[in-house]
């Protein structure tokens, strides 16, 4: 089985920071992705909160940081973490390509995109759900659409469908879906990917890993950075701290 | 075989996916890649009834086989595909 000093679960900004730092620190370290690198950033088109880059791409964003992990010496798979488990060594990280041991662990899962309730997507029928309105919005142009949600982000899509479609309706998470709307944004929060690990760490009522500041979690070698922690601002910068902080942490636990 | 990739320049898990597709075609010169750019082609997107992107479509004489949305690693689109590297 392969072992290394830290393995990341998750490479979105606050993991792959993580892995800046561990391998600028001298250890080994594992990145295992489910999906793509970058997390949710890679769906935003214009960043300008990012110092020292205006109005730059998450997708480009991601990749620049990806390379500078990768060009320090940090390991990257795409792997589905699906347990990890404390023994004597260390941990015994399962997933479902293969299994690894670390010294230390950093979760930085980040949140998905909170689903449809059952009500509104037997509403919709067949009419597809979209998650994210910059990728998909423009497959609708000149006809109605709708977009389920109230905060922030749903105002944002709302904003950006409006250039795009003929008709926007807006409806929070209980309100039917209206009849002739051909695609349903949704928009409404996001749920931290900590399913797996429920079992590692105390998570909060929401699924996010209770940790302060310092990032350690309820298990001594187990880190966690970025979204899925329980924290008051989730913003790229915000994330990359944590990433630094974590990965010093799991580094001088290791001692 | 042939694999359909629909994308748009707009699209930030598209951007992610293009140097995978490079890869890809790379690796496995036996598979036909198309990129498909839904600005330029919106009756073939509409025709293959893509509501998302980017869309993977594979297709086998003609037929599709599989599909796939979303930003995915090389493993997994070669998962997609039915093909291995090496």
């Amino acid at each position: 089985m392969k072992k290394y000093d830290v393995i990341i679960v998750g490479a979105g900004i606050a993991g792959l920071t993580a892995a800046i730092y561990v391998s600028r620190a001298g250890k080994s370290v594992l990145v295992l992705e489910s999906t793509m690198q970058g997390g949710q950033i890679i769906n935003t088109i214009n960043i300008e909160n990012w110092p020292g880059d205006f109005k730059v791409s998450g997708a480009e964003l991601s990749q620049k940081i990806y390379k500078q992990a990768e060009g320090l010496g940090a390991e990257i798979d795409f792997d589905n973490v699906e347990k990890i488990e404390k023994i004597t060594e260390g941990f015994r990280v399962v997933a479902e390509d293969d299994e690894y041991i670390a010294g230390a662990i950093i979760l930085a899962v980040g949140a998905d995109p909170r689903k449809l309730s059952e009500k509104q997507t037997q509403d919709a029928g067949k009419r597809p759900i979209s998650y994210c309105a910059t990728c998909d919005g423009a497959l609708y142009k000149g006809k109605p659409v709708v977009v389920v949600g109230s905060g922030n982000t749903a105002k944002h899509e709302m904003e950006y469908l409006q250039n795009i479609a003929s008709k926007v309706y807006h409806i929070h998470h209980d309100d039917p879906i209206p009849e002739d709307a051909e695609a349903v944004f949704v928009a409404i929060g996001r749920v931290p990917a900590t399913g797996n690990f429920a079992d590692l760490v105390d998570l909060d009522e929401r699924g996010y890993v209770v940790a302060g500041e310092d990032c350690k979690t309820s298990t001594p070698g187990v880190f966690v950075a970025g979204d899925c922690r329980t924290k008051e601002i989730r913003q790229l910068v915000t994330a990359a701290a944590d990433g630094a902080v974590a990965a010093t942490e799991a580094c001088r636990y290791l001692g | 075989m042939e694999l359909i990739d629909f994308y748009a320049d707009w699209c930030g898990p598209c951007q992610m996916m293009k140097p995978v597709v490079e890869e890809f075609e790379k690796a496995h010169p036996e598979i036909t890649v198309k990129s498909i750019n839904i600005d330029d082609e919106e009756e073939l997107a509409e025709k293959y009834g893509v509501s998302s992107i980017p869309c993977f479509v594979v297709l086998k004489d003609g037929e599709e086989v599989a599909r796939e949305v979303g930003a995915m690693p090389l493993k997994k689109l070669e998962k997609l595909v039915g093909v291995k590297r090496g």
